[in-house]
């Protein structure tokens, strides 16, 4: 389950109004999450939650469940 | 009388030959290829046996085009099967990475070794660093696309993607089948090897759509790309300055052309193949010179490369300096689009044609909101003229770089491009036409078809593949008589077989 606060960053960052992320959602098919602004996300999200990735961290994540899933496994509260 | 068997010469046939390589549309390559499809048939209830057969008639066809050189091929078959199962079972992430480093530096330092070795001395020449004589290396046909097809395995298990296969023989089979095996595409074991297991039969549809891709290979490779790069490209392109700048600007035009057609021509007919045998093959192209710009370029040329590229060497450099923000995806681009320039080949051509295209992304990078600001004030952002000006600059762009990669040296580049801008002369043109009728007509027809929507080649192909059996037999036969008309008396290598 995405939770509200990752939706919003994400849709913040891509400057989407609103698009039903799920944990099965992968980016590309997100408008505007192309390999230029992946990173822009990935930075977004470690300010946003205060968290460091590893890189084979974030590689490892097939979709948006797998990002979900290493921030509560980072960040527990 | 009937004719005995000269067996001798059969021998020859099936020798390993450097000059001569089983072709797709030769006619060796057609008969081995209906023997292929006679055994697979014959075996067509028994699993292990289709195979073992298709293993042993890949290993043949390896075998004719690089000798004793198979045995890298086995041996990358065995290396990655055996390495990917350690770094799965190991049991610390150290461990695991270093195992992975073991397995990059052992492939990349073959890759190395039989392609750039000369190279590096030449450079080392170059700069009075010594000089070492050339070592006597051959060059592997197909190397880089067997290296880069066997490390994606070892990758995906490193990045938990997949799960190692447990049979060698399906693994062999993966890295050995021959349709991909010399000139691509570079399938992803997360692909092709489930399907191995799964065993699909081959359907109706699949049967249509390898007669379309082949019919299409055919004509690309043969009709369009072999007869305007002997009839008029290789002359400019080898002696630019004894022509115009108008013909040097066909010429380049034409090259363009001919690169894709010869190897998306080439990729048809090994999807079309390796349909035919049950397995379906990474797609390579989607009409690249429709790009609007150079990233879309990207996402439609060479795309079994591209991809590779982009997930492995892109993504981890972009992910590891993104403190540096822009500049650090900036050198990302980099470092990748100059390893696309030197995957080409142990050449500076290649690797200005690398670097160019990163200097064109990098530049689209930092001037993305500019440009925006500049459309949004002219009134033409995402409007059709915004989009023609937008494919007119990328096509060209991408031209420039068609100059870098066909030519056989940079002076030989920079003299094309001198030509076109200081001798244009358009008054040549109509002799040009006159003179060149029939190159003209090709490459007028080749950018047309290019240019069609893809709901056209749709409907050609469900057409094809709606076809009875006989007529589809009889579409493959007039397409191989137009190829025959066209061929000249010898065959030209693939393009991309020298990588």
């Amino acid at each position: 389950m995405i939770s509200d606060r990752l939706k919003e960053v994400i849709l913040k960052e891509l400057e989407l109004k609103e698009y039903d992320l799920k944990d099965e959602t992968v980016a590309s098919e997100v408008p505007g999450w192309d390999s230029l602004n992946h990173i822009n996300i990935i930075l977004a999200i470690e300010k946003a939650y205060g968290i460091k990735f590893k890189g084979l961290e974030i590689l490892k994540a097939k979709n948006i469940g797998d990002l979900q899933k290493l921030i509560d496994s980072k960040n527990p509260l | 009388m009937p004719q005995a068997i000269d067996f001798q010469k059969l021998l020859t046939l099936l020798t390993y030959d450097k000059h001569d390589p089983l072709l797709f549309g030769s006619s060796l390559f057609l008969f081995f290829f209906m023997f292929v499809l006679i055994v697979q048939r014959l075996f067509s209830n028994q699993k292990a046996l289709r195979i073992y057969s298709l293993l042993f008639f890949s290993l043949f066809f390896y075998y004719k085009a690089a000798g004793i050189y198979l045995l890298l091929l086995v041996f990358s078959s065995g290396f990655n099967f055996y390495f990917g199962k350690l770094i799965y079972t190991r049991k610390t992430a150290f461990q695991k990475k270093i195992i992975f480093i073991i397995a990059l530096l052992v492939n990349l330092g073959l890759l190395g070794y039989f392609k750039y070795t000369n190279f590096f001395l030449q450079i080392l020449s170059d700069l009075k660093l010594g000089t070492i004589e050339p070592l006597q290396i051959f060059l592997p046909i197909g190397i880089s696309f067997f290296t880069f097809k066997a490390l994606s395995y070892v990758i995906e298990i490193y990045l938990e993607m997949i799960e190692p296969v447990k049979s060698f023989r399906d693994f062999s089979l993966f890295i050995f089948f021959f349709p991909n095996v010399l000139m691509g595409p570079i399938d992803r074991a997360s692909a092709f090897l489930p399907q191995i297991e799964e065993d699909n039969p081959i359907t109706k549809e699949d049967v249509g759509r390898a007669i379309f891709l082949i019919s299409c290979g055919l004509i690309k490779k043969y009709a369009i790309a072999d007869y305007i790069s002997l009839n008029f490209n290789e002359r400019v392109l080898d002696y630019p300055l004894r022509f115009t700048g108008v013909e040097n600007l066909i010429a380049v035009y034409g090259a363009a052309l001919q690169g894709y057609c010869d190897f998306s021509g080439y990729t048809d007919m090994a999807l079309g193949v390796g349909l035919l045998l049950g397995y379906k093959l990474m797609d390579n192209f989607n009409r690249p010179f429709k790009a609007i710009s150079v990233a879309d370029y990207w996402r439609r040329w060479h795309l079994s490369l591209s991809t590779w590229l982009l997930g492995y060497v892109f993504k981890p450099l972009q992910i590891s300096l993104r403190s540096l923000r822009k500049i650090g995806t900036a050198i990302a681009i980099f470092v990748t689009f100059f390893a696309v320039g030197l995957w080409h080949g142990p050449n500076w051509t290649f690797i200005f044609f690398g670097v160019l295209h990163s200097f064109y992304l990098i530049f689209g990078m930092f001037t993305q909101s500019i440009r925006k600001t500049i459309t949004d004030k002219l009134k033409i952002t995402g409007t059709k003229f915004h989009h023609f000006i937008k494919w007119f600059f990328t096509f060209h762009l991408l031209v420039l770089t068609a100059i870098l990669f066909h030519s056989p040296s940079l002076q030989y580049a920079i003299n094309m491009v001198q030509q076109i801008f200081t001798y244009f002369h358009p008054e040549v043109f109509p002799q040009f036409v006159q003179a060149y009728t029939t190159v003209f007509i090709l490459i007028v027809f080749g950018y047309l078809v290019h240019f069609l929507p893809a709901s056209v080649e749709e409907k050609a192909q469900n057409l094809v593949i709606k076809m009875p059996i006989v007529f589809q037999a009889l579409l493959l036969m007039v397409v191989i008589w137009i190829v025959v008309q066209f061929k000249s008396a010898a065959m030209m290598p693939f393009i991309y077989f020298k990588f």
